[in-house]
């Protein structure tokens, strides 16, 4: 009998008691390893089994297992393997047998991807799982059934990690190690071989310090990791960890976000990037991964080599103070911003805009606003082309960014030729084009052109198009000459700015196209363009046409002259029309024919000066615009030239009648009666339509009925001579739809303002967005009736003020010189005179004015806070009164309510109302100036500011209804607010400038600090906000009307006035009081 | 020192303190001013000069006052003035006692000197002064031309070259310094403003002597400054300004940096604003 057969026979007994599988898969084993091991190994094994079977109830599925895994073992299987496999297995069945289970049941794809020797690792790591309940022991099983698919990818020492993490996640929770672990497989797939270790090396921390992130960073993390240049990813991983050991709940939202940052950047810059985090890291591993989230939008304003200046600017900040450093690496400083802006080339029209609104209007005389040449395409009014630079009018629109030299003061040069050649056309009269005005250099042709026929045309610059065949033709020789007579006109006018001009020249016409390769007639405007950009040597055109040329450089030259007007470019145009069509638009395929340089003709004789005649071609009616002559090619429009942007004559002529026709003035010349929408759709399609054609397809249609409504609206709105009051350079007005006195829609004022961090000890740059409106009106029986409760308090108040006014001539004594003797001092100067005493020569005295120039800004508080009623806690002392009789009690209660209901509980809000009304009535006696406004709001991005009275309204019923309205709405972000209100103060001229502060004195807001607990922070942006006042020569004044109010406003206001008013009747007597002191 | 002399008039008075033109100052008419002040001063009608500062007021009236002494045969025509400020009082311009070695000595004040001497009394910037001073510019400007001397109890009836001009500048009229109308309706009002760019390059060319394009750029740079008037400048660049920048350039400073300092800095310390001047600065001149 043979071993086998012994074996089989003598346990078929013992492992009969079990199900049939048993003993098959006994069997089978025991065949399977018959050749491969001595018979006492085969026995030895086969004990194994069968102790493994009785070990437990049902330890015999392990055995199951363990036989099976004779069957399926890999031949690199040794004796050793199988013994060790068979201890592990005892070992962890005594413990768990469905551990057991799994662990027998991957234990030979195990030993082949490992090899036999680690078999006894790979056990350890899974009972490193197992912490005796069934949780665990699922957990650990899970990770025996995973095995098989885990190794393909990770090698053992990585999953000895994993186990770590899994290990680190199940204490928090077994569920998301479980999810963790199942999809580690896929996870690791995705991840390159030596990211694999650093990965989990980070999620270890991260299970440590927020597991909840675990699953994001599994599902999203190596998605994530790919957007790092591979090389980097090690250093990129160790950064976030660091930032996880750091117990922060959000390391994975710091991971997230930079790997994004990356992800914008050039994978080459990644190592520059990480390096410098790096060198952040000691100091705040905080820092160093907000540097990196920073540094696209950085980069947006940097050059990458002015980085490490940047970073190392902030590393000293960041050496000083940690929460200085963070501030400044999360862009949320003003000293980053400043250093941003020193290192920075860029030149941004947000910053710069005010300088050349200024300067544009010192050019101009006009008010013109300056915008962004986005915001004009947005108008939908007809400009289609983003991003050039135009005017239409009231506004001129400029480039946001201007990046095209290394030297800040270089583009801030290129920026200022854009502004000056927008400003140059409404200074020099491009728009200005009449037919009734003669020219100044040519002989008038238009008149002939015109006489006996009659227009429909709504501007006379579509009058004057309408003229031409060939619309773009002429639209194009008519921007050329009037761009060139323009340009003259600020090399002429303005000598300073030549220099950069003539550069920008050069550098246009160093990107001009090729000439050679263009039809003729294309080739002859493009020349034009080139000589009115001084470019002489830049003109070729073929030799026997060379006259032509000549003719038109000279016609071109002629408006190049002091006084020339718009009217000669339109001359000029009819004349170098004449030129261009008689110029076939075909391509000059005649090799024997040079392309040659010309010299412009000089000193046009009188045929050149006079243009009667026919405009070629056209007057037949054969020719339609843009149709192409026989075998000639389609005309196209040259090139633009940058820093002279979009010239649209018809456009801004037409939007400057709309206007004139909304405000109700005179209709203009061409048109006595209103425009008719078909005249203003034809306009608008003949005047846009090769544009249009160029930029969209679809209908023409639709599109000029949106800019036909848009361009209405835009007429309907007051121009920005009107709207513009502020000139604050941080405001961006957007206007109620509604027309008429009072829109529908309040128009809200938006500003911008900074807000202290006092842990920075730095200003977050534009934090808060102030939204400034004028209170809606209630009913003014409010302060007819506060006028009438407190008639008396009124009346000693008036009076207590109008005290104040004699005092408004003092006598001073003791003076050098003065209106007479002060017959004191004069004795004095007698007797010590005779006595021989030095007399003292001051004996004059004169009273002197004391003028009363002050401006007094009141803040209320809006806030939900101030709903509170006053009294509340003094209440109390009326509980004693009805002692335990029910009845008593009963009546007490009705009184009560009876009282109540007639002159309800006040409120804080109620108070700051009632004395406002009181001060007003005070300062009406006295004659300052006063403004009354409202604040409250939700967030940084919502801080509302409420006009109730500005400093140039005056006291009617409309103020008096919207003091009504005061009621108690949000949230109190004291600083924004009182920084406003500072804001409104500075822009009176007033010697004197109070601003008092009507508040419970509680600054709270959504934000406002850490949590919605914290006060410091908020106390501390408040406070900095009343000394930035009191830089500005301002007082402040805290007016708490809270007596529990103390404990905030004795930090905010500790080295300034705040007095506590409990109640309105002491108003009066205190008022006059406190505010000569602050006047005087 | 002090020498008693008699007047045509035949008052008996100290010797004044005389404003003596004896040079032709430059002035160049803008518009008819001349010929209105000369029949104004020959019907002894009181003239109100209005305009900014710098606009050439002051320099109108010496020339007038030089003008007058030459052209009516009188040997000079005296002028008295004085500018005001808010401290002015009526005994200031009338005059006062004064301690003396042996008590008091009265000394007559500018516009007592005036009235005595038949000059041409110059109020500049008259609204400054304190409002008592109206007590003696009515009598003075309407048909009894008398100066009355409380303290001393005397009126004194104005020689006959005597004249009152005064100025203001309605730019900074606000609601407390405007001229009352009782004051206002008894003088004629000249108005001045800053000179058309030709003639103020005429003017900055001769006061400094740069030469005619300097001159030209420089009248332009006050025209566009002058756009920014309530635009963050309370006023505009004056004549004088520009040519005190002319004067620098002409005697070799670069020309930016002159209108830097002679016209940017002078006019505002908004950073904003004079970053804006400085850059049309830069467009004009290289």
């Amino acid at each position: 009998m043979t071993v086998v057969g012994d074996l089989l026979a003598r346990n078929q007994e013992r492992l009969s008691g079990f199900p049939a599988p048993l003993y098959q898969n006994f069997e089978a084993g025991l065949r399977a390893l018959a050749p491969r091991l001595s018979p006492s190994q085969l026995q030895t094994w086969t004990e194994t089994g069968v102790e493994l079977t009785a070990l437990s109830l049902r330890s015999w599925e392990a055995a199951v297992e363990y036989f099976k895994a004779g069957t399926d073992m890999p031949a690199n299987m040794t004796w050793e393997t199988l013994e060790t496999l068979g201890r592990e297995s005892i070992q962890m069945a005594t413990e768990s047998a469905p551990l057991s289970v799994s662990f027998l049941r991957s234990a030979p794809a195990a030993v082949a991807a490992l090899g036999p020797g680690h078999l006894r690792q790979w056990a350890d790591l899974g009972r490193r799982l197992y912490k005796g309940n069934w949780k665990s022991s699922s957990l650990a099983s899970q990770f025996y059934d995973i095995g098989p698919q885990l190794f393909p990818v990770l090698r053992l020492q990585q999953v000895s990690r994993l186990v770590l993490f899994i290990d680190e996640l199940a204490r928090h929770s077994y569920e998301l190690s479980s999810a963790c672990l199942a999809q580690a497989p896929v996870v690791m797939t995705r991840l390159d071989d030596d990211d694999r270790l650093p990965f989990i090396a980070f999620a270890v921390e991260l299970a440590q310090s927020s597991w909840a992130d675990s699953r994001l960073y599994f599902e999203r993390g190596a998605a994530l990791l790919h957007k790092v240049h591979a090389p980097m990813r090690e250093r990129y991983l160790l950064l976030s960890a660091q930032v996880a050991r750091g117990h922060n709940r959000s390391a994975f939202q710091y991971y997230e976000d930079a790997a994004i940052a990356l992800g914008e950047l050039e994978p080459d810059d990644h190592h520059r990037v990480i390096e410098l985090a790096e060198q952040l890291s000691p100091y705040s591993s905080f820092a160093a991964m907000d540097f990196i989230t920073s540094v696209p939008r950085v980069l947006y304003r940097i050059r990458i080599d002015e980085l490490e200046p940047w970073q190392r600017a902030g590393l000293r900040i960041l050496q000083q103070s940690h929460d200085g450093g963070e501030a400044y690496f999360r862009l949320q400083s003003t000293r980053g911003e400043d250093i941003l802006d020193t290192l920075s080339a860029r030149v941004e029209l947000a910053k710069v805009g005010e300088i050349l609104r200024l300067y544009c209007k010192a050019l101009t005389g006009r008010n013109l606003s300056i915008q962004t040449t986005a915001s004009l395409t947005e108008k939908g009014i007809g400009w289609v082309d983003q991003g050039r630079a135009s005017t239409e009018g009231t506004t001129v629109f400029l480039p946001e960014v201007m990046e095209r030299y290394t030297e800040k003061d270089e583009n801030f040069a290129a920026i200022k030729v854009f502004a000056t050649h927008q400003a140059a056309r409404l200074e020099f009269g491009s728009f200005e084009f009449r037919f009734g005005t003669a020219p100044a250099v040519f002989e008038d042709s238009r008149a002939a052109l015109i006489s006996g026929q009659q227009s429909s045309a709504v501007t006379d610059i579509e009058r004057f198009f309408d003229l031409f065949p060939d619309r773009q033709l002429a639209s194009d020789l008519f921007t050329v000459v009037e761009d060139g007579r323009i340009d003259a006109a600020i090399r002429r006018e303005y000598g300073g700015i030549r220099k950069p001009l003539k550069r920008m020249q050069k550098a246009a016409l160093e990107h001009r196209p090729d000439i050679r390769r263009m039809p003729l007639r294309t080739a002859f405007v493009e020349n034009l363009v080139r000589a009115s950009l001084d470019g002489a040597s830049a003109i070729l055109f073929p030799t026997n046409r060379q006259d032509e040329m000549a003719q038109g450089l000279g016609l071109l030259n002629a408006v190049d002259v002091d006084g020339a007007l718009v009217e000669d470019s339109a001359e000029a145009t009819l004349r170098l029309y004449r030129l261009a069509m008689s110029i076939p638009n075909v391509f000059e395929n005649d090799d024997d024919i040079e392309w040659d340089s010309v010299e412009p003709m000089e000193g046009m004789d009188r045929s050149m000066m006079d243009a009667s005649g026919e405009l070629g071609g056209g007057q037949s009616g054969e020719m339609q615009p843009g149709d192409v002559g026989q075998g000639e090619e389609q005309y196209a429009s040259p090139d633009d030239v940058d820093y002279r942007g979009d010239f649209k004559p018809e456009l801004v002529q037409l939007l400057m009648k709309l206007r004139e026709n909304a405000q109700g003035g005179d209709a203009g010349e061409m048109s006595p009666t209103p425009l008719t929408e078909e005249q203003l759709k034809e306009l608008l399609e003949k005047s846009m339509d090769f544009d249009l054609d160029a930029l969209m397809e679809g209908d023409l249609d639709s599109t000029t009925g949106m800019f036909m409504t848009n361009l209405m609206k835009e007429a309907g709105t007051p121009s920005s001579e009107k709207s513009d009051k502020q000139g604050d350079p941080t405001s961006d007005n957007s206007t109620g739809e509604g027309e008429g006195d009072e829109p529908l829609i309040p128009i809200i004022t938006v500003y911008y303002y900074d807000e202290w961090d006092f842990r920075a000890q730095d200003y977050k740059p534009r934090w808060c967005a102030v939204k400034e409106q004028k209170l809606e009106q209630g009913e003014d029986n409010f302060y007819e009736n506060t006028l009438r409760e407190h008639a008396g308090l009124v009346a000693q108040t008036r009076k207590q003020f109008e005290l104040m006014k004699p005092e408004l001539f003092r006598k001073i004594k003791r003076l050098p010189e003065g209106e007479d003797f002060d017959l004191d001092s004069a004795i004095e100067w007698m007797i010590e005179k005779r006595a021989g005493v030095n007399p003292n020569e001051k004996i004059y005295w004169r009273r002197n004015k004391i003028e009363r120039d002050v401006a007094v800004a009141f803040l209320i508080d809006m806030s939900a806070s101030t709903d509170e009623e006053i009294n509340k806690k003094e209440k109390k002392y009326d509980d004693d009164d009805y002692g335990d009789d029910p009845r008593k009690y009963l009546s007490w209660w009705v009184s009560k309510r009876r009282q109540e209901l007639t002159a309800p509980p006040k409120r804080i809000i109620d108070l700051e109302k009632e004395s406002t009304v009181l001060l007003m009535t005070a300062l009406e006696t006295i004659g300052d100036q006063y403004g009354i406004y409202g604040f409250s709001g939700y967030g940084r991005d919502n801080v509302e500011f409420f006009v109730i009275k500005d400093f140039d309204e005056h006291l009617d019923s409309a103020i008096k209804q919207r003091l009504d309205k005061i009621v108690p709405i949000r949230s109190t972000r004291m600083g924004p607010a009182i920084r406003h209100a500072t804001y409104k103060l500075r822009m009176t001229d007033a010697k004197v400038k109070i601003l008092v502060l009507l508040s419970d004195g509680r600054p709270q807001d959504h934000g406002y600090g850490r949590d919605r607990t914290e006060k410091e922070y908020a106390i501390h942006d408040t406070k900095q906000a009343l000394n930035e006042a009191k830089r500005e020569g301002i007082t402040p004044f805290a007016l708490p009307v809270d007596r529990a109010g103390h404990d905030y406003l004795k930090t905010m206001c500790e080295d300034m006035g705040y007095e506590v008013v409990a109640d309105i009747e002491a108003l009066p007597s205190r008022l006059p009081t406190l505010y000569r002191r602050l006047t005087e | 020192m002090a020498e008693v002399i008699t007047t045509p008039a035949g008052a008996l008075i100290h010797q004044v303190e005389e404003y003596n033109v004896e040079a032709e100052p430059y002035y160049l008419p803008i518009g008819d001013e001349i010929e209105l002040f000369e029949t104004a001063y020959a019907q002894r009608i009181p003239v109100l000069l209005k305009g900014p500062t710098g606009a050439g007021k002051t320099r109108f009236v010496e020339h007038m006052a030089w003008r007058l002494g030459h052209t009516r045969g009188e040997q000079r025509k005296p002028l008295i003035t004085v500018a005001c400020h808010e401290d002015l009082t009526a005994s200031d311009l009338v005059g006062r006692y004064l301690l003396d070695t042996d008590g008091t000595k009265w000394v007559d004040g500018p516009l007592t000197r005036a009235v005595k001497v038949g000059a041409i009394c110059y109020l500049d910037e008259v609204v400054e002064a304190r409002k008592d001073t109206t007590v003696l510019i009515h009598p003075l400007t309407d048909y009894r031309r008398l100066l009355p001397v409380e303290k001393l109890g005397q009126v004194i009836e104005s020689a006959d070259g005597f004249l009152l001009v005064i100025s203001y500048n309605p730019g900074y009229q606000s609601a407390l310094k405007d001229l009352k109308h009782s004051t206002r309706q008894r003088f004629i009002s000249i108005e001045f403003d800053y000179p058309p760019k030709d003639q103020e390059a005429e003017i900055i060319a001769h006061e400094s002597g740069v030469d005619k394009q300097t001159a030209t750029d420089l009248a332009k740079l006050g025209e566009k400054v002058r756009n920014l008037r309530e635009h963050g400048l309370s006023e505009g660049v004056s004549t004088r300004l520009l040519i005190y920048a002319a004067r620098l350039i002409h005697n070799g400073i670069p020309p930016r940096r002159a209108c830097q300092v002679g016209v940017t800095w002078s006019l505002t310390d908004d950073q904003e604003v004079q970053r804006s001047i400085e850059e049309v600065v830069t467009s004009i001149f290289e």
